[in-house]
């Protein structure tokens, strides 16, 4: 039941009539409503793995009741780290099972020696690095004073199943979500209206821009040995606008249902697109995720580092990025993607432009948009790491890229759809700049005429309905 | 040395990390309502603080501060 799909839409209308119209009156039964249609959600994908999203939610939700019980320390670490075994385990095993086999065999394979290990064929349960994070999270918190535990089982389930947020995120926090599940929603029209439009710019960014660009730039990947410099080019552009339209459109889905439900959730992007440096732009990126780590991780690191000065911040700062690119799956691809946006954070540690941020206003037009087309290079060049299957692959790609062929036209097969899409493309940049300071591009209130704003609504669905691409792709953040 | 005067201190550090004269912290100041007050700002302010009162904080302390005032409350307890 992907959000774009006829399923998921009959899905939404019957549960959102249920939830308004016949639970409203009652917190708990629409608790349980929430909680029924999240695993009704779930098990569209995969029933089978709902047996593990239940069990680690039951067994997180003991384990807090009784970390919150305890008043010796010792045991409350003990129950802590059974939690934290518990998620991490899973995600290592599930995720990362069939990685360390790989590399092992292969660093075995330097030598000569043939190891016979077999791999395991292990499926990736949808959405669990999404909801570990969720029952991790909540166990720090509640061990180290900040939150109080769920006040009963259902509300803590639908914590770490609410269906907006399940498969991709955002990740919100207990502090965030609980609060929410344990209070009385009152239906508000104009959070409900907000939703919607969020919604609509979300379809658009997925399915006329990111699914678009998906299926040039896999014409692009798939046959990059033949191909010229400029095509490549222009298929690693192609792929940057991709991600960030697949995920932040998905994003802003999954932020307008939760909206339709009377509930705010985390934001996941704030105009990456337009960060002046390598720090603003992970401040607008995938949020709940690094904002996750710089908690959990960085934190502590960078306390625990504090002694060593410069290299201790850098270190601090290479490992939780590693640890970002890791997060995203099991390929030596997504460590040297995180690893390497570590690294650019190395000169503005060892310039100190950390700490003496231009004051806004400060830096001229001409400035802030140099900087914003720097960081789209730097991107560029980042994501094809991320987008290749395997790192000699993603160095094959650069190696085919800076040749003499880079200045020479690119061949382009659909000119007219091309056309289109760049267009597209340019129409939603243009948007979220001129609504930069907004939640969303569509919060144009400020436009008083009604006409115009309903001409705008009903102009983007004319948009999705023609421009749609034929192919509707995954999202990409589904396989993380 | 009481908690006025520790939050004067700790104002001037800020000044001095975050290169920004107008700031004015008080007790209830969170990081939320410092624009340039981020994570990776937060440790070298931290570092500059135990270095202004000759102490030394332990990380749990460090993490758990949400508000100004509590670190106030830490180096105030390492004074006296």
């Amino acid at each position: 039941m992907l959000f774009t799909s006829l399923p998921f839409v009959l899905f939404f209308i019957i549960f959102f009539l249920l939830y308004w119209y016949v639970f409203s009156g009652n917190l708990k039964l629409q608790n349980v409503l929430i909680l029924t249609g999240s695993y009704v959600f779930y098990a569209w994908w995969d029933w089978r793995f709902l047996f593990l999203l239940i069990g680690s939610s039951a067994l997180n939700y003991i384990l807090g009741i009784y970390i919150d019980k305890s008043k010796n320390e010792k045991q409350r670490g003990f129950l802590l780290w059974i939690g934290l075994i518990q998620g991490l385990g899973c995600l290592l095993f599930f995720k990362y099972f069939n990685f360390f086999i790989k590399s092992f065999i292969s660093a075995f394979g330097v030598f000569n020696v043939k190891a016979d290990i077999y791999t395991l064929n292990i499926i990736l349960p949808l959405g669990i690095s999404f909801y570990t994070f969720r029952t991790i999270s909540y166990l720090l918190d509640l061990k180290s004073g900040k939150i109080k535990p769920a006040t009963d089982w259902v509300v803590f389930f639908s914590y770490v199943a609410f269906f907006p947020s399940l498969l991709s995120g955002p990740i919100d926090r207990p502090k965030t979500l609980i609060p929410q599940l344990e209070k009385k929603r009152v239906f508000d029209y104009n959070q409900a209206s907000d939703g919607m439009r969020q919604i609509l710019w979300g379809l658009f960014k997925k399915i006329v821009i990111a699914d678009n660009c998906a299926l040039f730039n896999a014409e692009i990947f798939d046959h990059y040995k033949t191909l010229p410099a400029s095509s490549l080019l222009f298929g690693a552009f192609l792929f940057t606008i991709q991600v960030y339209a697949d995920f932040s459109g998905y994003s802003d889905m999954a932020i307008g249902l939760a909206n339709l439900l009377g509930f705010k959730i985390t934001r996941n992007f704030n105009y990456p697109f337009f960060a002046q440096n390598i720090a603003d732009f992970w401040r607008r990126w995938h949020i709940s995720l690094t904002s996750w780590l710089t908690d959990y991780v960085f934190m502590p690191l960078s306390v625990y580092f504090r002694d060593y000065g410069k290299s201790g911040l850098i270190l601090a700062i290479l490992i939780n990025f590693t640890l970002i690119g890791a997060w995203h799956g099991a390929n030596w691809t997504f460590v040297f993607f995180g690893f390497l946006n570590g690294c650019f954070y190395i000169p503005l540690v060892l310039r100190g432009t950390l700490n003496k941020k231009k004051k806004a206003g400060g830096q001229s037009t001409l400035k802030t948009f140099a900087n914003m087309a720097g960081m789209f290079i730097l991107l560029m060049f980042t994501f094809l790491i991320f987008r290749a299957d395997s790192l000699s692959q993603a160095f094959d790609y650069y190696s085919k890229l800076f040749s003499p062929s880079l200045f020479s036209g690119f061949v382009i097969t659909e000119k007219l759809n091309t056309a289109i899409t760049l267009l597209c493309i340019a129409i939603m940049l243009l948007a979220e700049w001129l609504q930069r300071d907004k939640q969303h591009a569509l919060q144009i209130d400020a436009i008083k005429i009604f006409p115009v704003r309903a001409l705008i609504y009903f102009g983007l669905i004319f948009v999705i309905l023609s421009f749609s691409a034929t192919k509707n792709a995954d999202f990409i953040y589904f396989k993380f | 040395m009481n908690r006025s005067e520790i939050l004067k201190t700790v104002n001037e550090v800020f000044i001095d990390i975050l290169d920004d004269e107008s700031l004015v912290l008080t007790e209830e100041t969170s990081a939320n309502d410092v624009e340039d007050w981020d994570s990776l700002n937060h440790i070298q302010i931290v570092v500059a603080v135990e270095k202004q009162f000759k102490i030394r904080f332990t990380s749990q302390e460090i993490l758990s501060w949400k508000t100004v005032g509590e670190m106030i409350s830490s180096i105030s307890s390492k004074l006296n």
